[in-house]
């Protein structure tokens, strides 16, 4: 099987949402040679951009995001540890929380997953998160990149709170901040100083790549 | 002579042609400036019925709405089938602290319902919050229910097996296991039932079920009737009462399957823009809505919400209302703009 193949495999394993797949063809991949960060750019994360964008397009739901997201940490797990350490030196990193007082972490965990597909080195910090860990967190990994979400109105004066203390940090400046959630408005994010808001995973982490890599 | 706010709303519901819409909340509506004028708060009133009760009816006492309605989030039932709950503050909702039952459909590893030792129905409906809200429509009923209608909230059979078991996992197990999926929601459907037909013996006019998990955000809309739909008509549709289903996101293409689980009325957001709300309905039922709760509601001036309230009533929904909870920290001026936009229309 070529390289190509294998890599179209890895895409498809994916954008098929074939979970109990993708370790073997993972390991395929590294059986022929194929570098692993190539693995993943060109093989997963091309399957996972297509369910990101059929999903922004509602030609697929949640369930099956959710399926191929499975699939793709499957593949991850052969792959990420097979790159030597020097070479993720350069990953940008990103923190993901959803705010104190809110529990709801669907919507979070899919922009964690797009972060995951784009080269992020993410690190979750899960649902109802105080503000003050949040923006302690941010600066002690050095992240690039923190997003924010809730589903709930009382919730939003927590993510204002989470800004407010990476300002107070220090930080502000080293980080691009994104918010997310139902009752989150684009004019909240410029009253709270976030630098972007959005509904959809996709399009968020397409903004957070046009100001992070360019 | 003058049409009483009880028969104004029970005659939004049934469509009946009047000088205006009532502006009647049929989703959670007891905001802080609620809680302080009527002197009962979270998290007291989540657990007291006559705190309940008072709260559930100050949006009519002293905001001028045309209902009164409690039950005022979606972890009661939760709660009373085994969830732990953090009862959450002054300003911040009940939360899930976890889910008892195991359902991992990454690995393929489930509990069943039948496994779960779930509580009987009888003892369910005695339990905690649920018993709560019963009293409180009883108490409701008794000081308001001659001028107003009474309507108790309750939480959908696919929003709550979510809530046990994950609805991560849940939703996931929607692709991968559907016929597990569907075992589980069909489990709980009869505590749904049952605690609708209790609120509604306790004295709610009006059993209204959020059902916010099979939204087009979560669920296709081709799946709708498959995962929730077949199971809300069963505990929704066919109670003897009103009844109104609310789901959140853009519905317009779940209107049509709204309707068919027999509701009286659906409850719609401003995701779905209410002219088009209204057509795509195609007079199958009541059309509640669908001022935008976070904005203007929330962020909005008052001016906003007169002018959302108006375009909402001009579209022809029947009853003005928000498109979802109201945040608890709406100005009361928004609320005020609401209440008096539609009262002006007659």
């Amino acid at each position: 099987m070529s390289k190509e193949e294998i890599l179209r495999e890895l895409s498809e394993v994916v954008s098929g949402c074939r979970p109990d797949d993708a370790a073997g063809i993972a390991r395929k991949a590294l059986d022929a040679g194929i570098d692993p960060v190539e693995a993943i750019n060109d093989g997963l994360v091309v399957g996972m951009g297509i369910i990101g964008d059929n999903y922004a397009d509602k030609k697929i739901y949640l369930p099956q995001v959710l399926v191929a997201a499975h699939a793709m940490y499957e593949g991850l797990d052969v792959l990420l540890p097979a790159i030597p350490k020097g070479d993720l030196a350069d990953a940008k990193k990103a923190c993901t929380a959803v705010v104190m007082g809110d529990v709801h972490d669907i919507g979070k965990n899919l922009v964690k997953t797009m972060l995951t597909a784009s080269g992020y080195i993410v690190n979750d910090l899960g649902k109802d998160v105080p503000p003050q860990v949040i923006a302690d967190t941010t600066k002690a990994d050095g992240a690039s990149v923190l997003c924010l979400s809730t589903l709930m109105t009382p919730t939003m004066d927590n993510m204002a709170k989470a800004v407010e203390l990476v300002r107070d940090s220090g930080y502000r400046d080293n980080v691009l901040i994104t918010i997310g959630g139902p009752p989150t408005t684009e004019a909240f994010a410029e009253e709270i100083g976030a630098d972007h808001r959005d509904d959809n995973s996709t399009a968020a982490v397409k903004f957070i790549d046009s100001r992070i890599k360019g | 002579m003058t049409m009483s706010c009880r028969e104004r709303v029970l005659g939004a519901l049934k469509r009946e042609s009047m000088d205006r819409p009532p502006a009647a909340i049929f989703t959670t509506c007891d905001t802080i400036g609620m809680m302080k004028a009527c002197g009962s708060s979270w998290p007291e009133a989540h657990s007291d019925p006559q705190k309940m009760a008072t709260l559930g009816c100050a949006q009519a006492d002293y905001f001028g709405l045309e209902a009164v309605r409690a039950g005022f989030c979606l972890t009661q039932e939760a709660e009373a089938l085994g969830c732990p709950i953090d009862m959450g503050t002054a300003t911040g909702s009940p939360m899930l602290k976890g889910h008892p039952f195991s359902y991992n459909p990454m690995k393929k590893t489930y509990q069943l319902p039948e496994e779960a030792n779930l509580p009987d129905i009888d003892t369910f409906l005695n339990t905690g919050r649920v018993k709560v809200t019963q009293e409180a429509m009883a108490i409701m009923k008794k000081t308001h229910g001659e001028d107003y209608c009474v309507i108790g909230g309750n939480t959908g059979p696919f929003t709550l097996a979510g809530h046990l078991l994950n609805t991560e996992n849940l939703v996931y197990s929607v692709f991968t296991d559907p016929e597990m999926a569907k075992k589980w929601v069909g489990a709980i459907e009869p505590y749904c039932k049952a605690y609708g037909e209790a609120l509604l013996a306790a004295g709610a006019d009006v059993v209204q079920m959020s059902e916010p998990s099979a939204s087009t955000d979560i669920l296709a809309p081709e799946d709708f009737t498959a995962h929730s739909g077949q199971f809300v008509k069963r505990c929704l549709g066919d109670l003897k009462g009103m009844k109104v289903l609310h789901i959140c996101g853009d519905s317009e293409k779940i209107i049509p399957y709204m309707f068919d689980t027999g509701v009286t009325g659906i409850s719609v957001e401003e995701k779905v823009d209410p002219y088009l709300a209204i057509k795509v309905a195609n007079n199958r039922g009541a059309m509640i809505g669908n001022v935008g709760c976070s904005f203007p509601l929330f962020k909005g001036t008052p001016q906003d919400v007169a002018d959302a309230a108006r375009k909402s009533a001009d579209a022809g929904f029947n009853s003005i209302s928000a498109g979802c909870g109201v945040p608890i920290g709406t100005p009361d001026d928004n609320i005020r703009a609401l209440v008096k936009a539609v009262k002006d229309l007659a």
